[in-house]
């Protein structure tokens, strides 16, 4: 049996998307009543929760409170069943931990931590069904959380993927599209075009990078747009509500 | 809108995963008609698309104009019908294309190449992301029902489509499918459906077509015999599941060039037995042909048999000649020594086909007008083929191309369908196109899209160039080569520097610099791997304007090169070595004479000629060190022809002469092979493309060992340094030529030297060059593993940078595979080419009576060396329709006793040499025991040895040896 | 939210509420709050549900993976529970937080599913005593709205019921070495019958009553509850008493009384759910978090 291909000469990618197009994306903000914050989006088969607490006092021990601005705390984690084989645990595992790492980084980076010293955010991210990007399913849904909990934002932290078939960059990659090649994992702040996550797997050449990144930054962009929509709907029907 | 596809997985651990994928359908997908004007416009994509008023051949089914679908196995039984330019206007659906690219991926190659061609207007259909013509597998539905249902409701959408564009005349879209259930349904459906052959029988205008029809048993056509002569095919599904229990064993099946009912099957994986399994007699054959992947079954020890040394060759015309073919097989059934026996084992399945098209001629049936005929393919592995056609006046004599369709229980040869013609057998042209197309030489004249990324002319470096680049025009470089050599790739300079040490260069044309990463001249190079060199023509693996201009070192011109400069003492040993593309002006293209001469010369005094001394001293002593090492000198016989300038037919023959300067040179070339090994090793331990020779199995040297000690000679083979060393004192002062012949022996014990990406080997061995490590740097016009070793060394040197596929060791182990089939087919090619030519040269010539030695002994023949030619043949003592004489085949000595003479290996003979063209496909050059005389033969003895019989006719001298 | 803390005046309100058969939100002492049942929400799994019970919200993935039958049972199959408290119901249980409680869980799930009937546990069986399915049933809380144990429950069967297990085929050669073979029709699978699947009915003593399917708030108020887990037909597979006050004997039967009677309603329900989303077969909208 032939390797999958993964564009065929017709400019299709295996799951019928174009090159630069993104998987379905679908979210809702305010899923818990329970949570200060929370939203779910799907990208594609992937899906992932994220909730909010905070600001709030610290937790444990107070020597960690920062005195100028608030503690950004992230989990994350893998439900048992999310992966194609089952897992043995939701975190703790060292993949879990970097990326909760890269996650309190890039929300450092935007959310205005200065407004709130001495406090804490807790940012719990979830994947409920893992297939492909998972890490910028959960920053997607991490933003839309931490927009709902009312926490003010230098700007929407927009991530994702992007591969290469042969020269062509491909968006959003497919899990299917990951089983080789190089993969580049962009956190964008659309509005200024800021850099707030950079990773690159796998050997690339330089000159590769640029196409790359620039596919992963017009997905970005694309996906801003589309948690934009979803922001602004919440808007409405949560004011509609207050307005009765 | 979107969908899902769900499947259940089965992980490498024998976990069961279910994996759930999205499939997105679209309305943006345009049907590809150049007259709709109801979809989007049609992207940029191959080919042109499916034309407005469908041009082709004209049909008596369906007059009005009309598109093609055919189905998957339609598509990869009759790919050569689609080839044909008369058929255009295909519609394949991307269903059809997946499952021929799971199925067959030379046919996927070919029916992309199809797609591509814009005057073929076939257009590729992505049905299966078309929001309309998209289906779900249903309950119950096998997947292959699944992808037939989803053909039928495509070609139920392109009609309804069709008729929704306005235009006067409406074009109808007819379902090609060979299978009766599919067509019966299609019908059912209110689709037009056809058969293959009925569609193609119903163009008028070309009939020939027909001919090119494979003809698949499918189709219920009855075969004569109903008589079943072969066991069944166990089914796929069965034989992976013996192979995993180890029942089968997997293997590639080889076929006996000598021997039609023998054939080896080399077992896939590490087990260290049982890895050539012999298989003998029709049945046990059974059916599968040359290069096929097959399972095989092992028989009981005592049914074990040895291999036969018997030379069969399948001559019977009959098709029905069973019982004969039993007698033969009994012939291999000699009793043997016991631990002569091998592994012995039937085919039971077959796992996978690998029939090509096949080069061959006709063997018309001896039945006035009959249709079938026997096709005899040019390589011997292959078996007969049964062919239909209505041409075969025209074909006959004619080299063709036919493919095989199939091999039914009840049939002696397989089936298959005519192809094309090549032309008149026998003609130079054709020949040498045969034998580029039976070693699979990629021969076409290169595209435009390749020439295309050829620099513009006239070229001059530029200042970009010289980025990286150090000037050495200042040096005293000069070239040394064989005459006529027009691509020039290495160059050599030498001098002396004020420490007292020599700096030694050697200069390589910089080909990578020309020849960019992953653009057509790349791929294409890349694909032909090596520039093939036969006896008048030269397959350049690079288009000549860079193989002999731009790269090609010659001198007084400013040329790029990629330089390897040493510091050396006077003892040779290396001080320094550095790395850089460089830019040199060479002083001299001499030849090896050339160079030979100035050396010798006292008189001449000249910088060239004091560099050239100098480097003959260092190459010496390189080279006595390396022999000390252990490196082996080998010679095997090369013959060179001389050409009649006019006809370009071979007039004399003649061995190639080595000279003190070719190897002065070739020393260089290794150590400079040697030290870009190790540098590029160094800096990518993963994806460094070396070059190993393993050292061969023991068992290897049997024959030398047994042939040099019925010389009283005694031949260590216990490490290369004590091989070399047995060899060279392996001397008989009264038989001086006995050392050479021990060192072609030895040449035929010898491994394969391969290419191989460094991080998926841990062995990097060179044995006959006793080196730890080796690559190939040297030759980049002709060679395209050189390219890639540039490429390593340049990024390694920072004057290049790397791309994904040079550090993907993959991708390089990948291209190491085909580097090392290209080479190993130009080597056959280059054999083959050798071997037509020494057949013109006989015919020319006429018979000849020369000495010759005995190389091999064989349980009916002898294989013989004619030093003064260089030429090697076989000598049978069987002949047909003649009493065989009696024979005496000892295997320990070896030697063959024939009637009361006794044969040994090395033994000096005299033999008749003739060319036998009475098998116009298969002429060759046949040889007959002159001296000592054998009782019953009928040779003239007493020809004498440069008889001229250039004027008596072909067949007069056939009869006067008959 | 595990637990919340109620002043002494609040508690009091509720305690009287439940007196008088109308709790805070408008329930009887009997009557569950609505709960929305949604099957297949995620569609790598074998079988899934998701249950919101009031602010109680449960997935659960259940994956049927091939293993070794136990060996003092050759010919079964057998089902894990694994719990995992999410961070997102609440950051107490960050990190190895939410440990305890989900063990307890498992612990509990295990003896409810410990009973013979439940699970027709021999139709796991491959080939005894060297393949069968192993069900791992995952729960994954992500909202404490009070009466955790009821809706991992419900969540449960209703995976169950959702769970589609791949037909296999055991080939043998003549050399009796086995070999398994996935059916290629993905429409093949084997369904569990959950007929007889328990549910855990929890019933909270507030005062002198006991209330069905407490709230937070409730669960506050209570010092002991019953823990039974019923049968549709009604038959009382298990029971456990937990909370730290204690239960005099008579109510015990009491409740056991109430437990049944509210189970076997709760069954009728869930299974009345089960079966209309079970007919609209693929075309159902799946609605998942986004509803």
């Amino acid at each position: 049996m032939a390797a999958p291909e993964l564009l065929s000469d017709e400019g299709y990618r295996a799951d019928g998307r174009r090159p630069a197009e993104l998987r379905k994306v679908r979210a809702r903000m305010g899923v818990f009543a329970q949570a200060d914050g929370s939203a779910y989006i799907e990208q594609g088969n992937t899906k992932a929760l994220a909730v909010v607490y905070g600001p709030h006092e610290m937790r444990g021990s107070r020597s960690k409170a920062l005195p100028d601005r608030a503690l950004v705390n992230c989990q994350y984690s893998m439900a048992t069943f999310s992966t194609g084989e089952r897992r043995r645990r939701p975190h703790g595992d060292r993949q879990a931990g970097e990326l909760a790492l890269h996650l309190k980084q890039t929300f450092e980076a935007a959310i205005l931590t200065h407004l709130y010293p001495r406090s804490q955010i807790d940012i719990y991210v979830q994947i409920l069904q893992a297939d492909g990007g998972n890490y910028c399913a959960c920053v997607n849904a991490a933003t839309l959380a931490v927009m709902d909990a009312g926490i003010p934002m230098r700007d929407y932290v927009c991530a994702c993927s992007a591969g290469l078939a042969e020269d062509t960059p491909l968006a959003d990659r497919s899990p299917e599209e990951a089983a080789g090649g190089p993969r580049l994992v962009l956190a964008l702040l659309p509005a200024s075009g800021q850099i707030a996550l950079l990773q690159l797997s796998a050997r690339l050449h330089q000159e590769r990078l640029e196409a790359a990144l620039e596919a992963a930054g017009q997905a970005c962009r694309a996906l801003h747009a589309v948690l934009d929509r979803v922001v602004r709907d919440r808007l409405r029907e949560v004011t509609a509500l207050l307005g009765d | 809108m979107l969908t899902s596809r769900m499947f259940l997985k089965r992980t490498r651990a024998g976990a069961v995963v279910k994996v759930v994928r999205e499939h997105y359908l679209r309305d943006d997908i345009p049907c590809g008609a150049a007259a709709c004007r109801l979809c989007p416009p049609r992207p940029a994509g191959p080919g042109l698309g499916l034309q407005a008023q469908p041009s082709g051949a004209a049909s008596s089914l369906c007059p009005g104009p009309h598109y093609l679908l055919p189905d998957t196995n339609l598509l990869l039984h009759q790919i050569d019908i689609l080839e044909d330019p008369v058929i255009k206007n295909v519609i394949v659906l991307q269903t059809v294309l997946q499952e021929v690219r799971n199925r067959s991926a030379p046919v996927y190659k070919r029916i992309r190449d199809v797609i591509a061609n814009p005057e073929k207007h076939f257009y590729s259909f992505t049905n299966e992301h078309h929001r309309e013509t998209y289906i779900q597998q249903e309950q119950g539905e096998t997947s292959n029902d699944r992808n037939d249902r989803a053909i039928r409701v495509a070609v139920k959408w392109y009609n309804e489509h069709l008729k929704e564009i306005e235009d006067e005349e409406k074009i109808q879209v007819i379902f090609l499918t060979n299978d009766r259930t599919n067509k019966e349904k299609a019908l059912e459906e209110g689709i037009t459906a056809y058969t293959c052959e009925e569609y193609i029988k119903s163009l008028i205008a070309n009939p020939d077509l027909v001919d090119r029809l494979a003809c698949v048993s499918d189709e219920g056509k009855e075969i004569e015999s109903g008589k079943i002569i072969f066991p069944e095919h166990i089914p796929l599904s069965k034989l992976q599941q013996g192979i995993k229990s180890g029942i089968y064993l997997q293997g590639t099946y080889r076929a006996s060039r000598d021997n039609y009912l023998e054939a080896t099957v080399w077992v896939h994986g590490d087990a260290e037995e049982n890895k050539e399994i012999i298989i003998q007699g029709l049945k046990h054959l059974n059916r599968a042909v040359h290069e096929d992947i097959v399972a095989v079954e092992l028989l009981a020890k005592d049914e074990w048999v040895a291999p036969s040394s018997v030379v069969l060759q399948d001559e019977g015309q009959n098709e029905d000649d069973i019982a004969n073919e039993e007698e033969k097989e009994n012939i291999l059934k000699t009793s043997v020594n016991k631990d002569m026996l091998r592994p012995t084992g039937k085919v039971v399945g077959i796992i996978k086909r690998n029939w090509r098209p096949f080069c061959g001629m006709l063997s018309k049936s001896q039945i006035k007008e009959a249709r079938r005929h026997l096709f005899t393919p040019a390589d011997r592995r292959i078996p007969r083929i049964r062919i239909e056609t209505r041409q075969a006046d025209t074909l006959e004599g004619q080299r063709i191309i036919v493919a095989i369709d199939g091999w039914p229980r009840n049939s002696r040869y397989p089936n298959g369908h005519f192809v094309k013609n090549l032309g008149t057998a026998g003609d130079k042209e054709t020949e040498t196109e045969v034998l580029l197309l039976e070693h699979d030489v990629p021969h076409q004249p290169f595209s435009q899209g390749v020439l295309s990324f050829l620099p513009k002319m006239p070229w001059s470096i530029t200042e970009q160039d010289m980025k990286y680049r150090e000037d050495l025009r200042n040096l005293c470089v000069c070239s040394v080569d064989p005459p006529g050599c027009t691509d020039i790739d290495d160059a050599l300079h030498c001098r002396e520097l004020e420490n007292g040490n020599i700096e030694v260069g050697v200069h390589i044309a910089d080909v990578s610099h020309f020849i960019r990463p992953g653009n057509a001249l790349d791929e294409e190079s890349a694909k032909r791997g090596t520039t093939v060199y036969l006896c008048e023509k030269r397959i350049d693996m690079v288009p000549e304007l860079l193989s002999s201009n731009l790269c090609s070192l010659r001198s007084n011109v400013d040329r790029l090169a990629f330089s390897c400069i040493w510091e050396m003492n006077h003892k040779a040993e290396i001080l320094k070595t550095r790395f850089t593309k460089s830019i040199i002006n060479s002083k001299a293209s001499l030849t090896y004479a050339e160079a030979q001469m100035r050396i010798d010369s006292a008189t001449m005094n000249d910088d060239i000629t004091t560099s050239l001394r100098r480097l003959n001293k260092l190459a010496k002593i390189l080279k006595k060190k390396r022999i000390d090492n252990g490196a082996l000198t080998l010679s095997s016989p090369e013959v060179r022809f001389h050409m009649d300038s006019e006809t370009h037919d071979p007039i004399d023959l003649q061995t190639k002469e080595l000279k003190e300067t070719n190897s002065m040179v070739e020393e260089f070339m290794l150590l400079a092979n040697v030290s870009v090994a190790q540098k590029i090793y160094d800096e990518f331990p993963e994806f460094a493309l070396l070059r190993k020779h393993p050292a061969p199995p023991p068992s290897n040297y049997d024959i030398l060992v047994k042939a040099a000690k019925s010389k009283n000679l005694e031949v260590k083979t216990d490490s290369a340094k004590a091989l070399a060393e047995s060899l060279d004192k392996a001397e008989s002062p009264a038989f001086p030529y006995l050392n050479t012949l021990l060192r072609i022996l030895t040449t035929r014990c010898m491994m394969q030297a391969v290419y191989f990406c460094s991080g998926m080997d841990n062995d990097f061995h060179h044995y006959g060059l006793a080196s730890p490590i080796y690559t190939h740097f040297t030759s980049p016009i002709r060679r395209y593993a050189d390219i890639i070793v540039h490429r390593l060394l340049a990024v390694a040197v920072g004057a290049d940078s790397t791309y994904p596929e040079l550090t993907d060791k993959h991708k390089l182990a990948d291209m190491c595979k085909n580097l090392n089939y290209r080479h190993k087919m130009a080597q056959y090619a280059q054999r083959a080419s050798v071997a037509f030519h020494t057949q013109l040269f006989f015919k020319s010539k006429g018979v000849v009576n020369e000495d010759a030695y005995i190389l091999f002994v064989r349980k009916n023949a002898v294989v013989v060396l004619i030093p003064k030619y260089g030429l090697e043949g076989t000598v049978f003592f069987e002949e047909k329709g003649k009493p065989t004489p009696k024979l005496d085949y000892n295997n320990e000595v070896p030697s063959l006793t024939v009637e009361d003479t006794t044969l040994h290996v090395f033994d000096k003979v005299k033999v008749n040499i003739m060319l036998d063209a009475s098998n116009i496909q298969h002429q060759k050059i046949r040889m007959v025991l002159v001296e000592p005389k054998i009782l019953g033969s009928d040779v003239p003895a007493n020809l004498p040895t440069e008889i001229s019989s250039k004027n008596e006719p072909e067949k007069k001298k056939k009869k006067l040896q008959k | 939210m595990a637990s919340v803390v109620l002043s002494e005046p609040e508690k009091l309100y509720i305690v009287h509420g439940v007196q008088e058969d109308l709790r805070v939100d408008g329930r009887g002492c009997e009557d569950y709050r609505c709960a929305e049942v949604e099957t297949d929400v995620v569609s790598n799994t074998s079988g899934s549900a998701r249950v919101k019970l009031g602010h109680t919200d449960i997935l659960v993935g259940v994956k049927a993976e091939m293993g070794t039958p136990k060996l003092e049972k050759p010919d079964e199959g057998y089902l894990e529970f694994f719990v995992d408290c999410s961070a997102n119901a609440t950051p107490e249980f960050e990190g190895r937080g939410g440990e305890e409680l989900g063990t307890e869980i498992a612990n509990t799930l295990y003896r409810v599913f410990s009973s013979e009937s439940s699970v027709d546990l021999k139709s796991l069986c491959i080939n005894p005593r060297e393949h069968c399915w192993v069900l791992y049933v995952d729960v994954l809380l992500l909202e404490c709205g009070g009466n955790l144990f009821d809706a991992i429950s419900i969540a449960v069967k209703a995976a169950l019921f959702n769970t589609r297990i791949p037909k296999v085929r055991v080939l043998e050669d003549e050399e009796g070495s086995k070999e398994i073979e996935l059916s290629d029709d993905p429409y093949d699978c084997i369904r569990l019958n959950v007929d007889d699947v328990p549910c855990i009915v929890t019933l909270s003593k507030i005062g002198y009553r006991h209330v069905v399917d407490a709230t937070l708030q409730e669960e506050a108020c209570s010092l002991a509850s019953l823990l039974i887990s019923v049968t549709s037909k009604g038959a009382l597979t298990s029971m456990k008493k937990v909370g730290k006050g204690s239960l005099d004997p008579e109510s015990i039967f009491e409740m056991m009384e109430t437990g049944k009677r509210v189970g076997k309603s709760l069954h009728i329900a869930l299974q009345k759910i089960l079966d209309e989303e079970e007919s609209l077969g693929t075309s159902r909208q799946k609605v998942g978090f986004l509803g």
